[in-house]
């Protein structure tokens, strides 16, 4: 192994970022049997780091380019262009974004970073009952509900750590952000309604400088990249600190296309085509999967073999199952006076009321409340998809005078919504497209109505002229996929993310989680990552793998 | 019946495109420019396909035999908005419709100068963001509290009526 000349000086992680090349930092041969991390987002980018911090060689294959923060545009549409996911893939089912978007289920990022490039930031934790479903939720008509095999308790420790890693404020001694125009409207409404749990956090945006990274300058575009590198993205972080160690060898434009395995059924090599078309394998010791909720089963499901005749670690035949996209709704309300609400860190304000489990709502599970704001190019895009004429207009004409919230909760997991292998739609490569077709279940609808009340409330109380409810768009928090089960039968890996049928083979990204919980998915999968390569490195040194 | 074979869209067609725009998605404030532009998008993806450009010329011709039709004596692009826009419902569905307002949604709204009369400043970093640029001037409700609540109440995150009835067990 060889390793590229990195000068260890003193400038910030952002501008000792490399300029764009094949490959970055080590370079490790295509027969070195090291860690192949399929993807270099929220979980893969973790990974690298913790592995190669510890001494452990690691190649990444990232399908996207390695942007700079000064590639990051301030324009929706051009951003969206540049970064988004938008290789052929289809949505299928009664879902609206089926019949909006039936090329668009999800809205997640392909470069360097992942979606953690575009990710808003909000960092709350799980709950100790959203890890044990089974148990508190029961059996439900038409959800597929199972407990984690894993517990609050033992991830407590991993949250700190990531939410160190992030620099979530309000947490470990950081400071929260300063409120910002949308911000004043929500907590206002907040408190008017009697919530309580409402802050600007906790957050993945430094409110003043910390980990060699500035503060906020409340530039807005949270869904673009961040130019000032003032959010934490792994693309920022993780990655370069990584490259550091000189043991990670990180090959932008790959995209995996095989999983391969040995005569006795351990992981042993990823194929993949380079940005040329180029087919390659890279041995592999160890090979953990970061690929998003989609990508990832869909790379399992392209790994068929003789042994695994119905995809790779798919035995008990969830691979792509218990696909969860989040109950989601937005809603805009206009008033008489100005808001702004593009001003300013885009989500930093959470309110947790809602986020717990209590029947009598009519519903099991939870939500946040949480601020957004769209730009008019993607509010006009996603506000209510294909409406035209004055009712739409009016809501665009109220555009300076807007305050906008999404709600974001625990969707169930149902065996039928479900990832898979598009036969007669192929992506560049010619290979099979994932489909994702999707169904509201009765437990979600009753939560988005719920939500939808609620926030309507709360902005009623601070003066409201009118509110509009904009449904769910292309999925930003793609789950479940390949979820962790105590038994084989149930899942696909185990505690430590690590497939049931295949050793060797790690789940590394959202597609594990059992269930979804309220709590947007970036800090979970960090802290997840986190856990399973302090695993990892064991195993390595055990020379188990 | 039009003639997709001529340029007749680029002239006649433009202009009922532009009144087709002003009508679907009516904004007193905006000026011709905005629309006009959006018609021009409309017509430059016409041109990169047979089919749209097929389309498109029909789906114009159809709403000035529409007018007609409907006794207005009128081709569509002398209609009042009422008219104009009822005349849209009933075409909703259509094909040219649904395509034009598949480019007009992304396009009316990814412009400059909609964004200004709609009060929204576009790219702010290479301005220093909005710190001093009155991200929090919004002065017509109090300053809410940042922090985490830390008074008496608890978040009670399993009510009473909802924990199992059988010890959670290990999983």
């Amino acid at each position: 192994m060889t390793t590229d000349h990195v000068d260890p000086d003193q400038r910030s992680d952002a501008e000792r970022l490399p300029t764009r090349q094949d490959h970055y930092g080590a370079s490790i041969g295509h027969d070195e049997e090291v860690v192949v991390i399929v993807g270099s987002g929220a979980g893969g980018g973790t990974l690298a780091y913790e592995l190669t911090a510890k001494g452990i060689a690691c190649v990444v294959l990232e399908a996207g380019p390695y942007l700079m923060p000064e590639d990051y545009e301030n324009d929706e549409w051009a951003s969206f262009q540049q970064m988004a996911w938008l290789d052929a893939r289809t949505a299928s089912g009664p879902y609206r974004v089926a019949r909006d978007f039936p090329n668009l289920p999800a809205w997640v990022v392909k470069a360097v970073g992942g979606s953690t490039t575009h990710w808003s930031g909000a960092t709350p934790r799980f709950r100790a009952y959203e890890l044990k479903t089974r148990t508190y939720y029961g059996d439900i008509d038409g959800a597929n509900i199972l407990d984690w095999p894993i517990t609050l308790e033992e991830l407590a420790p991993y949250y700190d750590r990531a939410e160190r890693a992030i620099g979530s404020t309000h947490r470990h001694g950081r400071p929260p952000l300063p409120a910002n125009n949308n911000y004043k409207v929500f907590a206002n409404g907040a408190e008017q309604v009697g919530y309580r749990f409402y802050a600007t956090g906790p957050y993945g945006t430094n409110a003043e400088p910390y980990d060699g990274r500035p503060a906020s300058i409340q530039d807005g575009f949270n869904f673009q990249g961040d130019k000032s590198t003032a959010k934490w993205s792994t693309a920022v972080r993780e990655v370069p600190r990584a490259l550091r160690t000189g043991r990670c060898d990180l090959r932008p434009g790959s995209q995996a296309v095989q999983i391969t395995h040995d005569a006795r059924g351990r992981a042993n090599a990823v194929l993949y085509v380079d940005k040329d078309g180029s087919l390659h394998r890279q041995a592999a010791a160890v090979v953990c999967v970061a690929g998003n909720s989609i990508e990832t089963p869909r790379l399992l499901l392209m790994s068929a073999s003789a042994l695994h005749p119905d995809g790779l670690a798919n035995s008990s035949g969830q691979v792509g199952r218990n696909y969860m996209r989040h109950l989601t709704g937005s809603v805009y309300a206009r008033f008489d006076k100005p808001v702004h609400m593009y001003r300013g860190e885009t989500m930093a304000g959470i309110i947790a009321d809602e986020a717990r489990q209590d029947t009598s709502r009519g519903f099991v599970g939870g939500y946040y409340l949480e601020t957004l704001s769209l730009g008019p190019a993607f509010l006009a895009a996603f506000i209510d998809p294909g409406e035209w004429g004055p009712g739409f207009t009016e809501v665009m004409d109220a555009y300076e005078n807007t305050a906008g919230l999404w709600i974001v909760g625990e969707d169930l997991p149902q065996e039928t919504n479900r990832v898979t292998l598009n036969a007669s739609v192929k992506d560049q490569w010619g290979l099979p497209a994932a489909d994702v077709w999707f169904q509201d279940h009765p437990n979600d609808v009753a939560m988005r109505a719920h939500g939808f009340s609620r926030a309507d409330m709360l902005y009623e109380a601070v003066g409201a002229l009118g509110v509009h409810h904009t449904p769910p768009y292309p999925a930003t928090h793609n789950l479940g996929t390949c979820r962790l089960s105590e038994r084989a039968e149930d899942g696909v890996a185990d505690r430590w993310g690590q497939a049931h049928d295949v050793p060797g083979l790690f789940i590394s990204d959202g597609s594990q989680m059992t269930s979804g919980a309220a709590a947007n998915p970036t800090l979970t999968i960090v802290a997840l990552a986190i856990r399973q390569a302090e695993y990892i490195a064991d195993r390595l040194a055990k020379g188990a793998g | 019946m039009p003639d997709p074979t001529t340029s007749s869209v680029e002239t006649d067609g433009r202009r009922t495109l532009v009144r087709l725009l002003r009508a679907a998605y009516p904004h007193p404030r905006f000026p011709d420019g905005p629309y006009e532009r959006t018609a021009d998008a409309i017509l430059a993806q016409a041109a990169d396909s047979l089919w749209h450009r097929l389309v498109l010329t029909e789906g114009l011709a159809t709403l000035d035999a529409r007018a007609a039709a409907a006794g207005e004596q009128a081709a569509f692009a002398d209609l009042d908005d009422e008219a104009a826009l009822a005349l849209l419902r009933g075409v909703e569905d259509a094909e040219f419709f649904v395509l034009i307002r598949g480019v007009a949604v992304v396009s009316l709204y990814d412009d400059a100068e909609v964004h200004r009369l709609l009060g929204y400043e576009g790219p702010s970093f290479e301005q220093g963001g909005y710190l001093h640029r009155g991200f929090d001037d919004l002065d017509w409700l109090p300053t809410p509290r940042i922090e985490e609540y830390d008074g008496p109440d608890q978040l009670v995150e399993v009510a009473p009526d909802d924990e199992p009835t059988t010890a959670p067990t290990q999983a």
